[in-house]
């Protein structure tokens, strides 16, 4: 049996690598891309292996000692999760990897580029694998500095790498970033998140002691129902999930995914297909169950608890799936829109977790957890699909609005052909892979009686149809409105690209064929092996009068673009020119309901201002010390001068008064 | 254990004699006097880390060579689980910023000379450099508080001189400034110091026959151990530079040449949070449970404080200074939580900052020999393009202070963290504490990556900032070697978490804090 550690270990060596042959004056890029493909290609080739053992319920697990007193231990835990998460993220990684040697080619950073791409995937496959927090943590650290190297690749700031139009404002706050600044936009909103899990780690160390992940499972009844006395049960479980919902971008803290599209296009395929934002999905089918299972046994207050946080949950996700579909329907840049249909998918993966956790039914909210993974997958090979194409179409027209672009479909057949499998798996359409997902998770919502989120929930996945079709009616099967400013190059890509996300393209409808002839019963198998699924999970959609009826409604979404692009030929432009009411609603979605500026004046406006008023306090604080007192000191120096003119008469005056002080203080002491 | 021959005293003596050497060299040939000073300076690192993997950090080393003296106590020098890492984080620095100085302090000087002043030789700024280190060294060693005192003295005369010799700016005046400030703090301390030893009859902080702290000895001065206390408290916190007394630290580090101000920076300053927990808590646990909460609240402030002025600063080194002031914040929590998690997490974070804040100093140092005394962040912007190795180093060192893996500033960083939600009441203070923690934190993390953008991405933003290259070479490797220590010790961090852990124990249970 091949130790599972290498499974992460390797493209951390990998990374090692790059760094040493970067230091020592290497600089040949075959090198780094090959080194990159190859360790993660280890790394997906060892994870594949050893599945089958996991998938047979043999949990596999090795530990090396590393803080062994704290629990914290460099130990890979594969269970039925880990495995499925080591998987998506490892092939996808590959995938992209393969696309990036060519994308890539001849970049001015491009060593840097596949330093912090290995090392962004093994602290992903770090993050999945770890058997205790810190472990975790690291990788989770990992995958943020290896977001913010990557999306600020770009950092000397050329207008072309930007996001958002240049010169747009709302409410006075710039709304177009350029790389350098998404990239600290990046870090620091996820960071505050990370805050949260630091503190959730310092309770569970208060508590228990111990940062192993079976341990907390183990012990969940004792820690659960002590923060359950205090009352302070579900502000804990939030605060510890906080770094969850930085990371997976939702709602307040969307923001960051959205300007993260100043990376190179393959970077934003990793970040939301393989890494960084599943970690929070990750984070939270990890350990769901067990505060599912805590909760069931404690009952009673801890129960309530549980349940309000997963209310919570549930309301975020669901808000954040729609507030992003709305975004995405008027967005002119195509990697934006992909971008808000990320946040807005991860807000379903959220919605089905937070479902799951009120439904009373053991083996359903199991099915519930089950059914986000299930949407986890489809997602990640969906859209790095969508990504890498969108690389292409950016790289063909050299402009990432698309307004620019069109007519993509004269002329290359297969991206055609690829962009409609995966944008119908996105849209939710049977048979592809997400339809079967995205049923489980709007299922569950049902399930949970939730019935404003399951409304919203199926009223987005209308939306989700008609912004995915938009797009790709926009580039692929209408004139461009404008025609490019640089000769464009209509052709097929070059197989190192054009190979990844054909597959991956494939990949989402094939998985949708095969789903009810026992794929899903083999996912379903898989996941029932992971830690605190006590019972196994059968995932299977129901065709019942409710379920035609959302395919019917998205399926009417997905058909009205083409009616009224290319049948009715409305002229939205003109329609935005004339009609007031039209333009207030598209500059709202446009400027993203206004968040961004609101963030920006309040939070980044507020300690501006304190920044400035302690800048002054400190000045005065300097002014005291080295003016102030010297002053004062010259003061009294000269008040003394000037009491000794060298007259007699006064020094005889000072004497006796001095020799009077005297007296009478020696009389008040022993008087 | 008491070793067979006096290795802490030869790690004194060896850089002293290396830096008197010196004094007779020309400066052409001074290459030799730096590498070999830093060879001996590697010494404790050498000794702490053959101690963690014998496991003797707990029991600590003590040198065979020592005096009783009457009334005074046991001159003694020893190193443990507790000033291991101190040991180390001033051993890794000054050895690699002495390789650093030779270009460095070749530019300066002769940029001295162009000005038409004449700054003593490069001999003379390593015999001072020498003197410097070893003085800390020494009151890391120290066992007893006059020793301790004579080192802690013995650290101001060579830095003095060095900021008055090769200092920027207004550099006389602040290095006047600079020694009346920190003789404050010293007097302060020392006041306290006196009035301790003539009553309790001796100094020793640190019982060398049986390496245990000296504790419970409050008792014997009465009411007045509060003040004494207080006192010695206070003047530490001067020297820490915690708010109210941080006025000094910004003028002198960031007018110092920049090796020294990789020096003052993180060593000579956090060697004062190191002695809280070392000197004070022990003998006065009653005090610092008194006042626990508004040390708590003290540190916090700091943090704060520190990091939003930082961030209002646009010359580097200032900046940097204003970070330094953060940085103490978050040594003084961890001590100030008053748990034995919390204290080693401070104490992880001495050699944390020294690292990550060395690196950044030396960054800056690069500019400032490069680039024609370019220390305005204002005018940089890009240089990552011009200084990859620079950028990717200074990057590290940003992750040091803001406690990103894998560097050792993780650990520090989580230690301090669970030490204080010890002390939190769930039911009241719970979202309180939170938000503050959050608010630390992530002014800290502010500062760091946007700073790192004004210096390093973005165009350049101006004709300066595009004058030159990296070529990498002793300033750059000497900068890695730095950096790679922080991963080193990012990983191997065990034996000095239980050294740690054991020493603190052993202190609480002497000093009877914690039941």
């Amino acid at each position: 049996m091949i130790d599972p550690i290498w499974i992460w270990l390797t493209p951390y060596l990998g990374a090692l690598a790059l760094a040493i042959l970067w230091i020592s004056g290497v600089r040949d890029e075959r090198i780094y891309g090959g080194t990159a493909v190859g360790s993660i290609l280890i790394s997906a080739l060892i994870a594949t292996i050893l599945t089958p053992s996991v998938y047979h319920g043999h949990l596999i697990y090795t530990k090396y000692s590393w803080l062994p007193s704290l629990g914290i231990n460099f130990g890979t835990y594969m269970d039925g999760l880990g495995a499925f998460m080591a998987l998506v993220v490892s092939w996808l990684s590959l995938l992209i990897a393969i696309y990036s040697t060519e994308y890539m080619k001849g970049d001015w950073g491009v060593q840097r580029y596949f330093f912090f791409f290995t090392f962004f995937v093994g602290s992903m496959l770090l993050l999945v694998l770890a058997d205790n927090l810190v472990l975790m943590f690291i990788g989770w650290e990992g995958t943020g500095l290896a977001s913010y190297a990557l999306i600020g690749h770009w950092y000397t700031d050329e207008e072309e790498t930007w996001v958002g139009d240049p010169g747009r404002k709302a409410f006075g706050t710039p709304m177009y970033f350029e790389p350098s600044h998404s990239g600290v936009r990046a870090i620091l909103f996820t960071r505050v998140g990370d805050i949260g899990m630091i503190i959730g780690m310092a309770l569970f160390y208060m508590i228990t002691g111990t940062f192993n992940i079976p341990q907390i499972s183990e012990t969940a009844t004792g820690w659960m129902s002590f923060l359950a006395s205090k009352g302070v049960l579900t502000a804990a479980l939030l605060v510890f999930s906080l770094g969850a919902l930085a990371k997976s971008a939702q709602f307040p803290f969307h923001e960051w995914l959205v300007t993260a599209m100043t990376g190179p296009t393959p970077v934003s395929a990793l970040i939301h297909a393989a890494t960084m934002v599943k970690a929070g999905v990750y984070f939270m089918l990890r350990f769901s169950p067990i505060f599912y299972n805590g909760a069931e046994q404690l009952g009673g207050a801890a129960l309530a608890a549980t349940e309000h946080y997963f209310n919570i949950i549930a309301l975020l996700g669901g808000v954040t799936a729609f507030m992003m579909a709305t975004m995405a329907l008027v967005s002119r840049e195509l990697k934006l829109i992909f971008a808000f249909s990320t946040a807005s998918q991860l807000g379903y993966m959220f919605l089905g977790v937070g479902a799951a956790g009120l439904l009373a039914q053991k083996e359903m909210a199991y099915e519930g957890i089950a059914a986000s993974a299930a949407h986890l997958m489809s997602h990640a090979i969906f859209k790095a699909a969508l990504f890498l194409i969108a690389g292409w179409a950016i790289h063909a027209v050299h402009s990432r609005f698309i307004d620019n672009m069109g007519n993509f479909s004269k002329y290359m057949k297969i991206t055609t052909l690829s962009i409609w499998l995966a944008g119908l798996s996105l849209a939710g359409l049977p048979p592809f892979s997400g339809f079967w997902s995205k049923e489980g998770v709007i299922h569950a919502a049902q399930a949970a009686h939730l019935e404003n989120l399951w409304f919203l929930a199926v009223f987005t996945a209308g939306l989700t149809g008609f912004y995915t079709t938009r797009a790709i009616i926009r580039v692929f099967h209408m004139p461009p409105y404008e025609p490019p400013h640089h000769e464009a190059e209509l052709h097929e890509a070059p197989p190192r690209m054009l190979w990844p996300y054909t597959i991956l393209a494939f990949t989402a409808l094939i998985i949708g064929l095969v789903w009810p002839f026992g794929f899903g019963a083999d996912f379903s198998n898989l996941i029932s092996k992971t830690l605190g699924f006590e019972e196994p999970v059968k995932l299977a959609v129901e065709f019942n009068a409710t379920t035609y009826g959302i395919i019917t409604w998205v399926l009417a979404m997905v058909l009205l673009v083409p009616a009224l692009y290319l049948v009715m030929k409305v002229d939205f432009v003109s329609i935005l020119k004339t009609s007031k009411t039209a333009r207030i609603l598209h500059d709202f979605l446009y400027d993203r309901w206004y968040i961004n500026a609101l963030i920006y004046i309040i939070i980044v406006g507020g300690f501006i201002g304190a920044i400035d008023l302690l800048g002054y306090v400190d000045g005065f604080i300097d002014a005291f010390y080295h003016i102030g007192i010297p002053i004062a000191f010259i003061l009294i120096s000269k008040g003394f001068r000037s009491m000794h003119k060298g007259r007699p008469d006064l020094y005889l005056a000072y004497y006796a008064y001095g020799i009077g002080l005297l007296l009478l203080m020696l009389y008040l002491i022993w008087g | 254990m008491e070793a067979s021959i006096p290795v802490l005293w030869i790690s004194i003596f060896l850089p002293l004699i290396i830096g008197l050497i010196g004094l007779k060299v020309r400066d052409d040939d001074i290459e030799a006097i730096a590498y070999t000073m830093a060879a001996t300076l590697l010494l404790p690192l050498f000794l702490v880390a053959v101690a963690a993997v014998k496991g003797l950090l707990g029991e600590g080393i003590v040198d065979p060579w020592m005096a009783h003296l009457q009334g005074i106590g046991t001159l003694a020098l020893a190193v443990d689980g507790l000033s291991g890492l101190v040991a180390v984080g001033i051993s890794i620095v000054t050895a690699f910023v002495s390789i650093y100085s030779i270009p460095y302090m070749r530019t300066r000087i002769e940029e001295m000379k162009e000005a038409g002043e004449a700054p003593p030789s490069l001999g003379v700024y390593f015999f001072l450099y020498s003197l410097f280190a070893v003085a800390m060294l020494g009151l890391v060693y120290s066992t007893n508080m006059v020793l301790f005192y004579v080192f802690l003295e013995l650290t101001l005369v060579p830095s003095f001189l060095l900021i008055a010799y090769y200092g920027y700016g207004d550099r006389r005046k602040i290095a006047i400034l600079y020694f009346v400030w920190t003789h404050i703090g010293a007097v302060m301390f020392l006041s306290g110091m006196l009035y301790y030893g003539f009553h309790v009859g001796n100094f020793d902080y640190l019982d060398v026959a049986t390496m245990t702290p000296v504790a419970g000895t409050a008792n014997l001065l009465g009411a007045a151990a509060t003040y004494v206390a207080l006192l010695m408290v206070l003047g530490l916190f001067v020297k820490m530079a915690v708010f109210g007394f941080h006025m000094w630290l910004p003028y002198a580090h960031a007018e110092a040449p920049t090796p020294i101000s990789a020096l003052l920076s993180p060593n000579l300053i956090g060697l004062a949070g190191y002695a809280l927990a070392r000197i004070t808590l022990p003998i006065f646990p009653g005090f610092f449970a008194d006042y626990k909460w508004v040390f708590i609240y003290l540190a916090f402030t700091t943090i704060i404080y520190g990091g939003l002025v930082a961030l209002k600063q646009t010359d580097f080194k200032k900046f940097l200074a204003y970070s330094s002031v953060s940085q103490m914040g978050y040594m003084l929590l961890g001590v100030a939580t008053l748990t034995p998690v919390g204290i080693t997490g401070a104490m992880i974070q001495y050699l944390s900052h020294a690292i990550g804040k060395a690196l950044l100093f030396m960054t800056a140092g690069v500019f400032i020999t490069e680039l024609h005394g370019l220390r305005d962040i204002r005018l940089m912007g890009g240089l990552a393009r011009r200084y990859p190795l620079t950028a990717a180093l200074a990057l590290l060192g940003f992750m040091h202070l803001v406690g990103m893996p894998p560097t050792i500033g993780m650990w520090s960083e989580l230690f301090i963290v669970f030490g204080l939600f010890k002390n939190v009441s769930l039911t009241a203070e719970f979202i309180p504490m939170v938000t503050l923690v959050i608010v630390a934190l992530m002014v800290s993390a502010a500062y760091s990556f946007v700073n790192m953008r004004r210096i390093f991405y973005n165009k350049p933003r101006s004709e300066q900032a595009t004058l030159k290259t990296e070529t990498p070479g002793a300033l750059q490797y000497s900068m890695l070697f730095i950096g790679i220590m922080g991963i080193v010790f990012f990983l191997w961090i065990n034996p000095y978490y239980h050294g740690l852990l054991e020493v603190i124990h052993k202190t609480f249970l002497f000093a009877g804090i914690g039941g």
